[in-house]
């Protein structure tokens, strides 16, 4: 408790450095409304992860937002009889809380089949208790990569599991194929599931890493049921570039600039071509004088 | 007087100075024997035992030896610079100091490169220079241009000396049979016509032309070989144009010192006058003020710049090398520039002692442009011994420079020994425009 009074601290400094324009009581936390979210993601690995975002924002400047450090929030399974601690997490100097729940991890559903989070954060002496909670069902996505008659053909199968876990198509999803890059990733097909399924050719023109290896994903975004799902594998179908050598004045470089030999050479062959043709006149001054020799011998 | 009895005569006042040696002389001689001797000595200590005879560590591998090969080099290069200024501009006093100015200019070029073979370790591997030479390293570039500017030199030397060559072959009476040969080979068969005259005279021009923007090149690439790096106090912009001026500010300071001492040694007050000395300590005034405002600029920047590295070099020019930074760059800069300044301080004795004062401080300039730059370096070593960062020449290495300049004074003498110190045939020449000129008036 003590370091959650440090943190408040914390926030509070935060908003004094931030907001200068404001006198020192806007700066106070009745002035703030508390944005408090909760959302989940179903990752590939079949792990899925709940994150809470905590973020307070000045009511009059809007634009005025400080994040919740050190909260703790505590994430639910909620059932009809009880609810199931999760897990407990901080927030970041961002004001996100996040646990992962391992694939592992035994969830309890509701009669309808859908999984109940609660994400809560306790009142304390400066802040009032916050309280979010979500409902997903367990989504199941295949993604299959094949070639079939030499094409590269991306397969989608979307379904979720009744109660003997028979598998139900899903119709009328929205998803998005994208191929992973370094630092966004690059959607290759916008498509709406019906009946359960989806396939589309893969791109010819995707470029891979130095093996032609790319990460294609789909992805379920804030689904009214299922939340966000993410499903993904990896294939060498992207194509291979040739990593084109610059040509770098280095120690290591076999070779010097071309421009270097080109300077040199012309210097060199000016200096020398010179030197030449000094020699070639000390020749002739030699020869008119043994010419010279000659003629006055034999006078 | 006929022309064939001017030579005579003019052969006839110079052969003292070819064929006899006074006990004075011989003393000297002997004694320059006797250093080089020493030096070969601590080269083969040197050899036999590694570079741990001599002060060069870790930190500190150049030392006393790559200042000597600047110091000679950059000599060399601006003794071809200004003799080619003087050949190819017809300066009027020429003749009295290109002939100095031409051995200074091959003599220091030939003892210059041997102090960078010095500083090499595997002295075995030195012929992979040139088996797996890298035209992307300043090295490769100052090997090039060193040995292409050495036959340069050595062509324009050659070229100034064919007419007296010539004189000497056609008044050897009396001579010793080897002199008379070599001046007979040496001479190509020139004969002071009109046409091998013009021919000559074209040539040398070209050349002389030649050997400034050599000249130029050659000292751009040594001052690359330090300026090219990142290292503090090396990586400026400025230092090719202030290797230029200060080899220059050297070169003529060297050129007046000679000109001294063969004046007083060997009696030729007669060619080498106050008027050449007044000429000479003008252009090094000008020099001495440029060098003075490189010089400045080039630390003031560094201290403006309040870089860390350029900081900590600054704080080891100011501390540990306090005094001989005020040596080069007060003493070896204004005091030449007080005493060149005033008309009335101009003399021969005090225009040579600025020259003196100024070849000092510019050695030291060069030492402190070497050793503080290494002993304070960009990446430091790690557990480097404390006895590796500061950097002293050994006895090796004292003994070897000495050696280097008795060498250089030697074959200067012996140079002298072989074609007169002031040209012959340049007398003839200036005697025959003076006839012409009367004849048009």
């Amino acid at each position: 408790m003590k370091n959650f009074k440090f943190s408040i601290l914390v926030v509070l400094v935060g908003l004094f450095t931030y907001s200068t324009g404001f006198a020192q009581d806007e700066n106070e936390v009745k002035n703030f409304r508390m944005l408090y979210k909760l959302s989940t993601l179903k990752q590939a690995d079949g792990s899925r992860i709940l994150e809470v975002s905590f973020i307070a924002r000045h009511k009059k400047d809007r634009k005025n937002k400080v994040p919740v450090f050190d909260a703790e929030i505590n994430f639910y399974n909620e059932t009809e009889e009880d609810n199931i601690l999760l897990g407990t997490v901080k927030t970041d100097k961002k004001g996100f809380a996040r646990l992962t729940i391992p694939s592992s991890q035994e969830l309890i559903y509701d009669t309808e089949g859908y999984i109940n989070f609660i994400a809560e954060f306790e009142k304390t002496d400066a802040l009032k208790r916050q309280k979010k909670s979500i409902a997903v069902k367990e989504l199941f996505l295949d993604l299959n990569l094949e070639e079939i008659d030499s094409v590269k053909t991306v397969q989608l199968k979307a379904y979720t599991l009744d109660s003997i876990n028979n598998q139900l198509p899903i119709t009328e999803l929205d998803a998005v194929f994208s191929v992973k890059g370094m630092l966004s990733n690059m959607p290759i097909e916008e498509a709406t599931i019906e009946d359960g399924e989806y396939e589309f050719e893969f791109p010819t023109d995707i470029s891979g890493d130095a093996e032609g290896i790319v990460d294609v994903r789909v992805f379920i975004e804030d689904h009214d049921d299922f939340a966000n799902v993410i499903q993904e594998k990896t294939v060498n179908w992207g194509t291979i570039n040739e990593v084109k050598s610059i040509e770098e004045n280095t120690l290591w470089s076999d070779a010097a600039p071309i421009w270097m030999y080109i300077v040199l050479t012309i210097l060199l062959v000016g200096i020398w071509a010179n030197f030449i043709y000094t020699i070639i006149n000390l020749n002739k001054i030699k020869k008119e004088g043994a010419e010279l020799e000659l003629n006055t011998e034999e006078s | 007087m006929n022309l064939e009895n001017r030579k005579r005569e003019l052969v006839k006042e110079f052969s003292p100075l070819l064929l006899k040696s006074s006990n004075l002389s011989k003393l000297w001689m002997g004694f320059l024997v006797l250093v080089i001797l020493v030096g070969i000595y601590a080269f083969f200590v040197q050899l036999f035992n590694g570079h741990i005879v001599t002060g060069m560590r870790d930190n500190v591998v150049w030392g006393v030896y790559i200042i000597n090969f600047i110091f000679f080099v950059c000599l060399s290069y601006s003794g071809a610079f200004i003799g080619g200024v003087l050949h190819f501009f017809k300066t009027p006093w020429k003749n009295s100091v290109s002939r100095i100015v031409e051995i200074t200019t091959v003599l220091s070029l030939i003892i210059g490169p041997i102090f960078i073979l010095l500083c090499i370790g595997r002295l075995d591997r030195l012929h992979y220079l040139f088996m797996y030479p890298r035209i992307q390293s300043p090295i490769t570039w100052d090997i090039i241009a060193i040995m292409t500017d050495l036959i340069g030199c050595f062509i324009y030397l050659y070229l100034t000396f064919v007419p007296d060559f010539a004189i000497l072959r056609d008044n050897s009476e009396g001579m010793p049979k080897w002199r008379q040969k070599l001046y007979k080979f040496l001479a190509i068969k020139y004969q002071d016509t009109p046409s091998q005259r013009e021919k000559l005279h074209k040539i040398t021009r070209t050349m002389s032309a030649m050997i400034i923007a050599l000249a130029i090149v050659a000292y751009s690439v040594l001052a690359w070989i330090f300026s090219l790096t990142l290292q503090p106090g090396w990586n400026s912009s400025i230092f090719a144009p202030y290797f230029i001026i200060a080899g220059l500010y050297s070169g003529a300071a060297v050129i007046i010192i000679a000109m001294y001492l063969i004046r007083k040694y060997f009696k030729l007050e007669h060619y080498i006058r106050k008027i050449h000395f007044i000429g000479a300590g003008v252009v090094l005034l000008i020099l001495s003020l440029l060098y003075g405002y490189f010089t400045f600029s080039e630390y003031f920047s560094r201290w403006f710049s309040h870089k860390i590295h350029d900081a900590e070099l600054l704080d080891t020019l100011f501390s540990r090398y306090f005094w001989k930074f005020i040596l080069a760059n007060y003493i070896g800069i204004l005091v030449p520039i007080a005493i060149l300044f005033f008309k009335k301080l101009r003399n021969i004795k005090t225009i040579t002692i600025a020259a003196v004062i100024a070849v000092l401080g510019l050695w030291l300039n060069r030492y402190l442009i070497v050793v503080p730059t290494l002993e304070t370096p960009y990446l430091p070593i790690q557990d480097t011994r404390e006895e590796f960062i500061h950097y002293s020449a050994t006895w090796v290495e004292w003994s070897l420079s000495f050696a280097g300049i008795a060498a250089f004074i030697l074959f200067f003498m012996l140079l002298m020994k072989l074609v007169p110190i002031i040209p012959m045939s340049g007398i003839i020449d200036n005697e025959r425009d003076g006839k012409k000129l009367k004849r048009k008036k």
